[in-house]
């Protein structure tokens, strides 16, 4: 017995070893990459590298100085925003008709665009916006972003609707509740939480997404996660404000995706997992 | 109420439903149905350097047998696709099974293994590209620190590929972690039980029990991640574009430079058709795998 306990001791302490050095290794890249941040310029690429050095925020002045960061990034905030609104306005109805009628093809049909290579329907979109003039607006940022919005808000509200008992939809019925009705006065205050998980997971999967932007945007559009293709070119030159951009870009997934951390991993998973 | 007042409602009931989904439905199949079809017809089209468009037939995919970059670009994206998935899921399953076995988990430990896959994969492949620098970067100097030879990494034709991997299962391994730790806390503790009593090691439960009634979990994972591997663009484009050379030219990438670089739409097409062909191949067949473990 005595053994026993000595052995559930050990194998408690190596695996909170285990865990340690697990964490170690996820964070001491973003660490690095936020101590570069703040080097003064010289000793961002000293050599050997230093942990100890007297912290700037020079390599964010400049960075602020010498790019249209500010402007890049009301750029990504504008697609962002525009895009997740309209995955909430055109999923939380298609989700819920979903819910309600079991015909789960129109939700299938958007995963679609989780699956083939972004650059199958970048191509016709290239060919089908450049003949509306639309290359480089808003309007195409928006409209391809919200392929990516669309499904995370369909999957995430689906198993939400399901959960609420069906016997609360007929209640409404007999009183003569529309279906709209129950869905704006019913269902959607019962989903909340669901709500708020979609909405942040499509503002961080829009704010992440790259390709699009690539080819879509124009100077005057172009968004931070497209702009860093260029921060990199010149990063060369400064790896102090190479750093100073990356951090700033993955601030606002990061901490929003904090804030919903304890449902997040069902929702990534579209609920494939109950988590 | 009558019957013709039931039906009424009905009815209307099913228009309103209609109506509902009817946005996302118009939405779906003017931004992914129709630009679909059209790239269909895109890849039987030839595309002159003056943007004359002219119908070109099957050419665009004979052209892909006899293109070695095609085949390249094959090459590439399984090996790295292998590569990637073997490392996501091995340290995957690794990391959580040491969450499972901790007696409390913070939110903050929490957040800490989310954060990789949620921040920008360009991101990622920005922070990576500065701590690799063959010449200045701080992974070579821990290696040589420690007496290893430095590595060249993602300026290496060699390493590129086993780079890249390692980057993306920095970023996806806790993904895949919290889908297996999602798999393994709806486990029956009682089988657990069993397994103890009857006097099995830990490395045998793990082996005979805990394993097989995972498969399904991990089936899924893989599924997850096969979709997001065999795509894979952003780390690469913000890192190497494809090179050095073309050893980390995937199709994917070699597909988009085709398009927007030689503003080849028709081939490109042809080249995103059979990716997507893979991709769609690949989900079917580990579908019916996942219909074949469960339990």
């Amino acid at each position: 017995m005595a053994d026993n306990r000595m052995d559930d001791r050990a194998i408690r302490i190596l695996n909170t070893i285990q865990l340690v050095i697990a964490s170690f290794i996820i964070l001491a890249p973003v660490v690095w990459m936020v101590l570069s941040s703040f080097k003064p310029s010289f000793e961002v690429t000293a050599y050997p590298p230093t942990l100890v050095f007297s912290p700037t925020i020079e390599n964010y002045r400049q960075l602020m100085q010498t790019t249209p960061f500010f402007s890049y990034a009301v750029n990504s905030l504008i697609v962002t925003i525009g895009s997740s609104g309209l995955g909430l306005i055109f999923g939380i109805p298609a989700a819920f008709a979903v819910s309600w009628t079991r015909i789960s093809w129109p939700a299938i049909l958007t995963l679609a665009a989780r699956m083939a290579p972004g650059t199958l329907f970048l191509l016709p979109w290239y060919v089908m916006f450049r003949q509306v003039d639309l290359i480089g607006s808003y309007t195409a940022l928006i409209l391809s972003h919200a392929v990516i919005t669309l499904p995370i808000v369909i999957w995430i509200l689906l198993p939400s609707f399901d959960n609420i008992p069906r016997s609360v939809f007929e209640a409404a019925q007999v009183d003569g509740c529309s279906v709209t009705r129950i869905l704006w006065r019913i269902a959607l205050p019962l989903v909340g939480s669901g709500i708020a998980v979609a909405a942040i997971l499509a503002f961080v999967f829009s704010w992440n997404y790259f390709l699009f932007a690539l080819v879509l945007s124009n100077g005057d559009t172009k968004t931070l996660i497209a702009a860093a293709f260029n921060f990199v070119g010149e990063g060369s030159t400064s790896w102090g404000g190479l750093m100073a951009a990356a951090t700033l870009i993955a601030l606002p997934p990061l901490v929003l995706a904090a804030l919903v951390q304890r449902w997040l991993v069902s929702g990534l998973t579209l609920g494939a997992v109950k988590g | 109420m009558s019957d013709a007042a039931v039906t009424l409602t009905k009815d209307r009931q099913k228009l309103e439903l209609t109506a509902l989904s009817a946005p996302a439905v118009l939405f779906t199949v003017g931004m992914i149905a129709f630009p679909v079809i059209y790239t269909v017809w895109l890849s039987f089209q030839s595309f002159s350097s003056t943007g004359q468009q002219s119908f070109a037939g099957v050419a665009n995919y004979t052209r892909l047998v006899s293109d070695h970059e095609f085949w390249n670009g094959l090459w590439v994206t399984f090996a790295l696709y292998v590569l990637s998935l073997v490392l996501q899921l091995f340290f995957g399953i690794w990391l959580a099974l040491v969450l499972f076995h901790a007696k409390r988990l913070p939110g903050i430990v929490r957040s800490l293994f989310i954060s990789p896959f949620m921040m920008p994969p360009v991101v990622a492949g920005m922070m990576w590209l500065v701590i690799l620098d063959p010449s200045l970067g701080a992974a070579n100097y821990i290696l040589t620190s420690l007496g290893l030879p430095p590595s060249d990494w993602l300026a290496s034709p060699t390493w590129v590929i086993p780079t890249i991997a390692l980057i993306d299962t920095w970023q996806w391994a806790p993904y895949v972690a919290l889908i297996v730790l999602g798999g393994l806390q709806s486990l029956p503790p009682s089988v657990y039980e069993a397994a103890q009593i009857d006097g099995a090691s830990p490395f045998k439960t793990f082996q005979r029990i805990t394993l097989p009634l995972l498969l399904p979990t991990i089936v899924t994972a893989t599924i997850l991640r096969s979709v997001d591997l065999l795509r894979f663009f952003d780390i690469i484009y913000i890192t190497t574009q494809g090179g050095p050379g073309n050893a980390s030219n995937t199709l994917n990438i070699y597909g988009f430079r085709v398009g927007f670089e030689f503003f080849n739409i028709g081939y490109a097409a042809a080249l995103m058709l059979t990716l997507t062909a893979i991709v769609f191949g690949a989900v079917l067949a580990f579908n019916r795998l996942r219909n074949a473990v469960a339990w």
